[in-house]
């Protein structure tokens, strides 16, 4: 341990027993049902598993077993003592680095000041013994997030505000790193989250196929088709509850750190996703939502990538920014996420906004695909475009399911245009932004190709530009050296009502 | 209508055309292997019609032939003072432009039937799944030269994410 860089820390030691927690459950589960039917019956020998046909088990069999169950019980715990010994982790000026597995051990180490996000995340028995994971995302391909888990909340904590501030470049004097002033934003009130989960195309698809199922058992007098909604009803079922947890109490703040986010009814979550991460943005209204003007805001963060397992689209990962939301709320996440909207010196950023949310055809510099497009794209052609600005490029999209998407010049990774053999014969090509993974693919569909032509040349300058122009990762040395208070920028001027 | 697919100061350079005759050595393995099958069956069950179906990896040849020749012709690159422009495909045209900044690593990968031509492909990556840049059929001294190129640029331009 004599390594330059700071001690090693070992995780919690109830760790790896959270950690297979499910494995425990299901053998306690077993052995009690055993002995509580024992129990119940008076049948004092041996249990149903020992029993074999026609033969009486003695003295020795049940010894054996015992004991075979003792070493078993022993090897387990003792594997478990040593992986949690072989667990640890450090923090150096400039780098978190953790070492685990008894067997393949490995060694991984990730500079922060390529940290993306921070997560502190609690599932439910966590939960009770007051335990956290930490989970530290890198930009890099698949998992390469390095998760601590478990450690108390408290040292969750700490430790998290360490690493924002290694991250960040922050010096301190303290001991600890100082937390970072939360500035609390909006919470998603619980019958808003109900009611938009009511609302969703995936309740509304399984109650029209649920009426069409009994209908056609009533028509056909038999009630097959209406049985074959049961294992259907508790499929959605499930689909809509884990919406629901993870969407409750769903609260956003804002802090120099960046945003914060923390919600979960089950497994609770707090991310933190630091200024300058964020490559894309998209902002998303299905046709149920209309009426009540409610917007879902998403974004693309390289360590996030597609989603951890949950579904994109329905609101369920790390990627979402605000799973429900007013359109003042939305536009507020996006306007901290994004500060400068970079639109003309005379031009009402918010009218911008407006127009990318709801508009149709050319207005606030909006150009959208030409006539020749009808044919392709019946009925959304007229909203189809794409807007520049000096920061960002605006893409708005959809007629029914009205999408948004702002990515920041410097964000870009790489820049496409295709064109299919319809598309030629039309006078059309469809451009493309490529970011890293996540729910959002930034692309205009049949735009005129001479628009999408300049739109790429240009796209191509700014985004260089806008990278040679791109301050450093550690994000409070951008704040310092401009002198720029690392507040909260100022919000969005209304709308006028006129 | 204009060409969206016209680069301002792009020096457009071919792909070797000894990639066609590489693809098409492949094709005729694969129609090779299709047509035995029902020729086989024809001759030793005596079902005369069997061999109209040995007619179709036939026609596929010829017509992936052709094919094979209009998208390696149609398949360039221009190396651009800040980006590397790919532009590929005849029906489905689609052109990739790939800032030097942005690249993560950059494979260079050779195939039996390519090696035989002394070929290689030349793939470049970004921290988007996105980006398909892919160059195939370049001489394997190209290729090389390439990737160092490439990977020199990149190190001079790298930004972050």
């Amino acid at each position: 341990m004599n390594e330059p860089g700071g001690a090693w820390h070992r995780v919690h030691p109830l760790s790896p027993l959270i950690r297979s927690w499910q494995a425990i459950a299901l053998v306690i589960f077993f052995i009690g049902r055993d002995a509580g039917e024992s129990l119940l019956t008076g049948d004092r020998d041996d249990g149903p598993w020992l029993r074999l046909p026609g033969r009486d088990v003695g003295v020795g069999v049940w010894l054996t077993g015992g004991g075979l169950v003792v070493v078993a019980l022993v090897v387990v715990v003792a594997l478990m003592v040593l992986s949690w010994r072989m667990t640890r982790y450090r923090i150096t000026a400039d780098s978190l680095e953790l070492r685990s597995g008894v067997v393949w051990r490995q060694h991984r180490r990730a500079q922060l000041d390529r940290l993306q996000a921070v997560d502190v995340v609690q599932p439910l028995l966590a939960r009770i013994f007051g335990l956290a994971r930490l989970t530290v995302e890198v930009a890099g391909a698949g998992t390469s997030a390095i998760q601590l888990s478990y450690l108390t909340e408290s040292r969750a904590r700490s430790l998290r505000n360490q690493l924002l501030a290694s991250s960040a470049g922050l010096t301190y004097t303290e001991e600890e790193a100082p937390e970072a002033p939360e500035h609390h934003w909006l919470e998603v009130p619980v019958p808003r989250l109900m009611g938009s989960i009511a609302l969703s195309g995936a309740t509304a698809g399984f109650l029209v196929s649920a009426v069409v199922l009994v209908i056609l058992s009533l028509v056909l007098g038999t009630a097959a088709p209406a049985a074959g909604i049961v294992p259907w009803a508790l499929g959605s079922v499930g689909a809509l509850w884990g919406r629901f947890s993870r969407g409750f109490g769903f609260r956003v703040a804002t802090s120099p750190d960046g945003l914060r986010l923390r919600h979960g009814l089950v497994e609770a979550r707090a991310q933190t996703v630091p200024p300058g991460r964020v490559q894309a943005v998209q902002l998303t209204q299905p046709l149920l939502w209309r009426r009540t003007d409610w917007w879902q805001v998403q974004v693309n963060v390289a360590g996030y990538g597609a989603g951890g397992g949950g579904d994109a689209s329905s609101g369920n990962s790390p990627n979402t920014l605000l799973p429900v939301g007013t359109r003042d709320e939305a536009i507020g996440v996006l306007s901290f996420v994004i500060p400068q909207l970079g639109t003309g010196p005379e031009e009402n950023p918010r009218l911008v906004i407006e127009a990318a949310l709801d508009g149709t055809g050319g207005g606030s510099g909006f150009v959208t695909s030409p006539a020749a497009a009808r044919r392709l794209d019946p009925l959304s052609w007229r909203r189809n475009g794409f807007r520049v600005t000096d920061t960002a490029l605006l893409i708005r999209r959809g007629r029914l399911r009205r999408t948004v998407i702002v990515v920041p010049h410097a964000r870009t990774q790489s820049l496409g245009i295709v064109q299919g053999p319809w598309d030629r014969r039309l006078g059309l090509a469809s451009f493309a932004l490529h970011s890293t993974p996540g729910p959002i693919t930034p692309m205009v569909a049949h735009l005129a190709d001479g628009d999408a032509a300049r739109l790429l040349a240009e796209q191509s300058e700014r985004a260089q530009r806008a990278r040679a122009a791109a301050g450093p990762e550690r994000w409070m040395q951008i704040a310092r050296r401009a002198d720029a208070p690392s507040q909260l920028p100022p919000p969005l001027p209304p709308v006028d009502a006129s | 209508m204009a060409d969206p697919f016209h680069v301002p100061g792009a020096d457009w350079r071919p792909v070797s055309p000894k990639l066609a005759t590489a693809r098409r050595i492949v094709l005729a393995i694969w129609c090779a292997a299709l047509v035995v099958p029902p020729l086989v069956s024809s001759l030793v069950f005596d079902l005369p019609r069997m061999r109209w179906v040995a007619l179709i990896p036939l026609v596929l040849l010829g017509w992936g032939w052709w094919l094979i020749g209009r998208q390696v012709r149609a398949w360039a690159y221009a190396e651009r003072s800040e980006d590397l422009v790919i532009r590929s495909g005849r029906i489905w045209r689609t052109m990739v432009v790939v800032p030097y900044g942005r690249l993560q690593y950059v494979d260079v990968d050779e195939g039996p039937i390519a090696r035989m031509f002394g070929l290689a492909s030349v793939q470049l990556h970004t921290a988007s799944a996105g980006t398909d840049a892919a160059i195939p059929g370049l001489e394997a001294a190209e290729a090389a030269r390439l990737r160092d190129r490439l990977t020199e640029r990149g190190q001079a331009q790298l930004a972050g994410l």
